[in-house]
This record gives structure tokens, sequence and C-alpha cells, in this order.
């Protein structure tokens, strides 16, 4: 049971953001149904993280991995599964998300270096944020373009903020797509 | 020095433009971490909007919002955000010895702190440490003063301040010189537990001139 009631009949200034929610997710998460009381923050808080998931600077199956090691990393259990998923549904083998665990992705032929390197910065971030080091901004550069790097760091720290909310208020989303993935 | 450079107004598209533009006419300024997200316009305008919502009046108000932030970014070691929101909460009223009284535990007795501050302030430490161990005392004393929209706001602010700091922190993004000088409170109150931040700390207070 969530700690604030979830909102389904969308509240004067919500109505855009919750067909907004339909047209992207296929159905309104309950995570858009607990925010739903408060307007502003509904609003605000869905559009960023509807612009967060699909295709982007970066692959949404890479974004996928980022979210999922994000949550794993900061201990989060907020649609955990439902990322699992649509990882598995954008061609994201079982092996990979196997080797996303733990410390194993660091020694696994299934993932790049560019992206070894995006798993090093979620691992740090999470242990402390103030001290990544120079060397390995400087190892992302050579893999990553700075606009590339902007969308990596907001996807790790946007889901960072997800997962507290969600777990703070008790929400859980099974499943977050309900609409074929292909449609985003 | 940032690990990234920043996009100067002249150098940004017309989304990042729109971006600073109201950044400036909301701050005075276009801060150093806006700056750092004109690699990504489309990434920055949904993000900063979250911002532009909690920074300001609600359905509880920008001063109960100043304490979270001040707390949320505390307990991150987020030397950028807490100095910025200790001159933003200064002036909106909270005064040193109230945000002095912020650090660790030292709010649940102070003078400056009314009870469902505390209990507002209770339920931030435990959302930033541990979100799946926050007892049931805590909710009850939060929903003894709030309703359903504020405790998503007192939630969301937490949540979008630790987004936001761990986000500037990642990337290096320094204080603005326009700082410079500035007497930390909350830091002086409680040094930083990262020994990182405590460089930064340290490195800003050097730059500080005798007075």
């Amino acid at each position: 049971m969530a700690v604030v009631k979830l909102v389904e009949k969308p509240i004067a200034g919500t109505e855009a953001v919750y067909q907004a929610s339909e047209e992207f997710f296929g159905h309104v998460p309950n995570l858009v149904k607990a925010l739903g009381s408060n307007k502003n923050m509904c609003n605000s808080i869905t559009n960023f993280m509807i612009q967060s998931l699909g295709e982007g600077r970066i692959s949404w199956a890479f974004k996928e991995l980022i979210v999922l090691k994000t949550l794993k990393a900061m201990n989060s259990h907020y649609s955990y599964g439902a990322h699992e998923k649509i990882a598995g549904e954008l061609g994201v083998s079982d092996e990979k998300l196997g080797d996303l665990q733990n410390s194993l992705w660091e020694q696994s032929p299934h993932f790049t270096e560019a992206e070894k390197l995006v798993f090093h910065l979620i691992r740090q971030i999470a242990i402390d944020a103030n001290d990544v080091q120079a060397s390995l901004w400087e190892r992302l550069k050579e893999h990553w373009d700075y606009g590339q790097l902007i969308e990596i760091n907001a996807v790790i720290t946007t889901f960072l903020m997800i997962g507290r909310v969600g777990d703070a208020l008790g929400v859980t989303d099974s499943v977050l797509f309900t609409k074929p993935l292909s449609n985003n | 020095m940032a690990h990234l450079p920043y996009v100067e107004y002249d150098d940004g598209d017309a989304v990042t433009k729109q971006i600073y533009d109201k950044t400036e006419a909301r701050f005075q300024m276009v801060l150093n971490i806006f700056k750092i997200t004109g690699h990504a316009p489309e990434m920055a305008e949904k993000m900063w909007e979250i911002f532009f919502d909690i920074l300001q009046e609600g359905d509880i108000s920008w001063y109960d919002k100043e304490l979270l932030i001040l707390k949320a970014t505390k307990m991150g070691d987020c030397f950028y955000c807490v100095t910025q929101h200790e001159a933003v909460s200064a002036r909106l009223g909270v005064t040193p010895e109230k945000q002095a009284d912020i650090v660790g535990v030292e709010y649940q007795n102070s003078p400056h702190y009314e009870p469902n501050e505390v209990a507002m302030l209770d339920l931030c430490a435990h959302v930033v440490l541990d979100p799946e161990n926050i007892p049931w005392e805590t909710w009850e004393a939060v929903k003894k003063y709030y309703n359903d929209a504020q405790i998503v706001e007192i939630v969301a602010t937490i949540g979008a301040y630790l987004q936001v700091s761990k986000f500037g922190d990642a990337l290096g993004v320094e204080l603005e010189d326009v700082w410079v000088g500035h007497q930390p409170v909350l830091f002086n109150a409680e040094p930083p537990t990262s020994k990182a931040a405590q460089g930064h700390f340290e490195h800003f207070i050097s730059q500080t001139p005798n007075v």
C-alpha cells in the first residue's frame, strides 16, 4: 500500500500529463498516480521520466542497463523488474543482464569498454559523487561525446531520484509499458 | 575545473538560450550547473522544469522546501548546493542559527524548529539514507501535519535535490565567482564526511579573503 493515495482520475492541471503517460506507457503508471495529488510535481517529474526513456543520444537499450545498474547501486527497488523486462524487449540478452550484477560486468565479455566505463561512473556516484576522478572522465570522453555524457549522467541521477521517490512512497510498477516499445 | 566545458549563452542553441533566459529571470544569473547541461538541451529543458517548480511557493512553503534542500544536500556532502541554498534560504528568513542546527540530529532538540519541521526533516534523513527503513512512527508524525499533496512535494523535493546534487558533483561543477567570500554555515557546523568533499571545502575556504 502506497503512503499516499493513488490518484486514478487526474486533478485539474494534470490531465495532459496523464494523457502523455497513456500515450507513452500505454497506461498511467502507479508512480504517476502517486504523484497525482500534486500538480507541479506530477507534471515535471513525469515529463522528465518520459524524456529519460526512449531513444536519445544513447540507445534506449543501453539506457535501460544504466537504469538497472543505478537502481542496484543505490539499493532501490522501484520498477527494477519492469526495467529488466524493457531491457529484454529491447534485445538485451539474459547473459548481459546477469553480468550486470555486482562486479561481474568488470570481466564480462558482453560489455564494451565504453559501457564498462559508464558502470564505473555509476558505482562511483553511488559511493561518493564528489570523488569521480578526472581520469575516469578522460576515459569516458574517448568513447562518448559531451551531449551523450550529459545524457548518461542525467539518466543515472534521474533514476537515483525515481528509485528514492518510488521506494519512499511505497509505489510498485511491475510493468511500466503495456504497449509495444517500438511505438515510442 | 569542471570535467566538461560550460556552454555559454552565445554558443547555445535556441532551447538552451530559452532555458538560460528563464534561469536569469528567476535567479538573476545563469549558474554553472545550468551551463553544463547546454550540451543536451532536450534533457536540460525537462530536468530544469522540476527545479523551477520546486523553487517557489507550492503545496508546502518555499521556506520548508529550503529546509529539505539544505538537509538532503548536506547529507550528500554537496558543497555547491548547500552554498547556494544557504543564501536562498536566508533570503526567505531562515536564520544562520537555524541553518546550523539542521546538521545531524541537532534540529530535533533545537529551539529554532517547530514539530512539523522536525517530522519533515526526520523523513528527509530516512529518504536520503535508506527509504526501505522508514519507521512507521516517522510517517505518522509527517501525516499529522501534512496531506498527500504536501507529502508528495516533500519526497519529490528530497529526490530532486539528490538528483541534481549528484549530477553536479559528479561533473565537478564549480561554485561561481560570486560566492568567493561567502561564510559557510552548515559545513562549519559539521565538516563533510567525504574526503573529496572536504578537499572542495578547504579549497573554497582558502580562496576566502581575510577580513
